[in-house]
């Protein structure tokens, strides 16, 4: 008898154990994540919260559907998060390769580094705005200076030029995270392969070709799966520096959604089109995450 | 505590209201032990008003409870917030003209709770304004509209003159209509060294500038029975104002994504002829220190449109009090405070225009005193301004959810991806699915 309460007593303690963390779990992420479900399927409008207990089922997906700005939201995401993940990595690896070699003052640099990570994207947002402005922004003002041109280009009104101010701002902020997280990696890798390789007559070329950015894969994924899902806080750099504008030009799914819930509202929808988005997250996390097993596996010998 | 503000202030005389002489003397109440929660706007101009609520905290005995401090608009989604989650648990918030009649039926009626002779110090106008379904749910604080800014200078040079006059066949004097400004904006343009006018260029900005030229040229919002109707020739007249002066580069080419920091800056900078503002820039326009044309700048009333009618798209801060307020008398006692004679004083001395008729009068009298004739001539515009050409958005709830609709395809007509016509015409077709949802129609 008292052996059968001890074994079961053994059985349900991981269950206790994990209690608290299931708890924390289920209203923290589980129950918010089913109420805007709900949500979604509902007229919600903020300012009419009686509008909460209409259930239209999935009018407002059949709505998004047809939703051509939506659409061109959506892509100009993944457009923007396929363009500034990358710089970031090509930036975030040359630095890190650079201080890696230094053998005086990296642990200031390395602090230095950090420093754009520590401003609010707000701030950064404002900063690069003005950096941008047509008439009085530093940068048509040196170009025009330095009679590159004559004209005041319109950085954050042209089509092409506009997105591509905010990447800057957004690389900027964010290319330190790499960075740091591929300095550490070039930190803990082993010198052995890398001497034995150049003993063998490997250049440089070759060593960091087949040697020092395999050993950094897992580093560079986890890198791009951490940024990933953050890389929505570049919603108030885009809010401040364009508000997704001119004519929808930089509108990205955060500023959309974000209008489309507080501004106008219309919370039933905008956590219809945060669906959506969220499938989207969900769909960059598991590619990077299987990209990033599969560079472990081929770290650990097994391909 | 029980007693109201109303037989509070009955020992008061109104002359000495109007006056405003005798604001200190006011009884503000007693309160002892009360805390009032309230909820306020934040910000560098709001700010120097706050310095004064410890005064009402000694005269009444309560305590104010500041539970948020921001900018409007994130102010605007908390407020929102709570009306979803239901958690109006303040007596006081900062509103604003075109966001109030969003929030339904939150804020009180201040005609039952603030003294006529109060209210009689008032300009008529913006409690008019202030009004929203005949409930007056705000008390106006400091109101906002526009005239326009240019630099002197470049009208006292008698060559430039005899040559504007030789190309457009009359003489060149600050505007009295846009169509003139669109001429001078033109004349004066050498991009990307000098400009002949800016405009905010985006978000609910650039809706209330476009909408001030529609009414200007004659045109309407809404019809009657509340159909779209800026889409109309008066529309496509007052959107092409904007879209002209863009291509013919006599704007910044960055004007679209500007909003009010871009333009007053842009004009202190020296670099733009003719700017239509806001009173709050007019000190830091004539500074020497702060600006490039400093004592070199002139102001006169907002110009006409086609319709003989000046452009006036106005709005006031406000205060209101929710219905939930656990303590109505502490609440109107408050915003009465802070809306009074010595309070305004303090915001007018920064430029900010106020909502009582004798704030504006003894203003003008210390910037007399004080030899700033250029400030008594702004302060003589906008008392006009405010008087005789305000006119408000539409006080409807679906204000800003149209605005978000039409930006866009403002912005979209200005770069050229639409013609004004095909602008308008878009905008006008979702603002009509925004009416029917929201069931004016």
């Amino acid at each position: 008898m008292l052996r059968a309460l001890r074994v079961r007593q053994t059985a349900l303690a991981p269950l206790i154990l994990l209690t608290p963390a299931f708890t924390v779990m289920l209203f923290v992420v589980a129950l918010p994540l089913a109420f805007s479900l709900y949500t979604s399927m509902t007229p919600y409008r903020l300012i009419r919260p009686e509008t909460l207990d209409i259930f239209i089922g999935t009018r407002n997906y059949v709505r998004l559907w047809d939703n051509a700005a939506f659409w061109a939201a959506f892509w100009r995401t993944i457009l923007f998060l396929a363009i500034a993940l990358n710089a970031e990595l090509l930036l975030g690896l040359g630095i890190a390769l650079l201080i890696n070699k230094l053998t005086w003052g990296q642990r200031t640099l390395r602090t230095i580094m950090m420093f754009p990570m520590m401003f609010s994207p707000i701030l950064v947002g404002f900063q690069f705005k003005f950096i941008f402005n047509d008439n009085i922004g530093i940068v048509n003002n040196a170009l025009q200076s330095l009679g590159l041109t004559d004209r005041a280009i319109p950085w954050l009104v042209d089509a092409q030029l506009a997105m591509f101010s905010i990447i800057v701002a957004e690389v900027w902020m964010s290319t330190s995270i790499f960075a740091i997280l591929l300095l550490a990696g070039l930190l803990a890798m082993p010198r052995d392969p890398v001497e034995a390789a150049k003993v063998d007559g490997c250049n440089s070329w070759q060593v960091f070709r087949h040697i020092t950015l395999p050993f950094l894969m897992p580093f560079i994924f986890i890198a791009m799966t951490i940024r990933s899902l953050d890389v929505a806080r570049a919603y108030d750099i885009v809010h401040v520096m364009t508000g997704g504008g001119p004519a929808g030009r930089t509108e990205l799914l955060w500023t959309l959604i974000a209008r489309v819930g507080y501004d106008n509202a219309r919370m039933g929808e905008a956590n219809a089109m945060a669906y959506v988005s969220t499938l989207l997250s969900i769909a960059f996390t598991v590619f990077f995450f299987r990209k990033l097993m599969a560079a472990r596996r081929y770290m650990g010998g097994a391909e | 505590m029980g007693r109201s503000l109303k037989a509070l202030t009955l020992g008061v005389s109104a002359t000495a209201l109007i006056a405003g002489a005798a604001a200190a003397e006011i009884d503000f109440g007693n309160f002892d032990g009360y805390t009032l929660r309230v909820k306020l706007i934040g910000g560098a101009q709001y700010e120097p008003l706050y310095a004064e609520i410890g005064a009402w905290e000694e005269m009444t005995g309560a305590t104010v409870q500041i539970l948020s401090r921001q900018n409007h608009f994130e102010l605007d989604r908390e407020i929102k917030q709570d009306i979803a989650a239901g958690t109006l648990n303040w007596c006081v918030g900062s509103n604003h003209t075109s966001f109030a009649p969003q929030y339904g039926n939150i804020y009180t009626d201040l005609n039952d709770l603030i003294p006529q002779e109060v209210l009689d110090a008032f300009v008529p106008l913006v409690l008019e304004h202030s009004t929203v379904g005949g409930r007056l749910v705000q008390l106006p604080r400091h109101s906002d509209v526009s005239n326009l800014f240019y630099i002197r200078s470049l009208y006292e040079d008698e060559a430039r003159a005899a040559a504007f006059e030789a190309e457009y066949g009359y003489p060149l004097a600050p505007p009295e209509t846009w169509e003139q400004v669109r001429d001078q904006a033109m004349f004066f343009a050498d991009p990307p060294n000098f400009f002949g006018t800016q405009f905010v260029g985006r978000d609910e900005a650039i809706t209330g500038r476009f909408y001030e030229m529609l009414v200007a040229e004659g045109g309407q919002l809404f019809t009657d029975d509340w159909e779209p109707a800026f889409n109309s020739e008066a529309g496509v007249r007052a959107l092409s104002w904007f879209v002209d002066l863009y291509e013919a580069g006599a704007v910044p080419a960055g004007v679209p994504n500007y909003l009010w920091d871009d333009t007053g800056l842009g004009f202190a900078s020296g670099s733009v002829a003719l700017n239509l503002d806001w009173a709050g820039w007019a000190a830091f326009f004539n500074s020497e220190e702060d600006s490039a044309i400093g004592g070199n700048v002139g102001v006169t009333r907002a110009p006409m449109g086609a319709a003989g009618v000046r452009t006036g798209w106005s709005g006031s801060h406000t205060f209101s009090v929710t219905e939930t307020c656990d303590n109505k008398e502490a609440a109107a006692s408050f915003v009465t405070f802070l809306t009074d004679h010595d309070r305004q004083m303090v915001e007018a001395r920064r430029g900010l225009l106020p909502t009582r008729t004798a704030v504006w009068e003894s203003a003008m009298g210390e910037f007399r005193d004080a030899g700033d004739d250029f400030m008594v001539e702004v302060f003589e515009t906008f008392q006009t301004s405010m008087a005789e050409d305000a006119f408000t958005p539409p006080l409807i709830a679906e204000w800003i959810e149209v605005s978000n609709e039409l930006w866009p395809r403002l912005q979209a007509a200005m770069v050229g991806d639409m013609t004004p016509q095909q602008a308008l015409d878009e905008a006008a077709r979702e603002a009509l699915v925004i009416m029917e949802d929201a069931g004016y129609r």
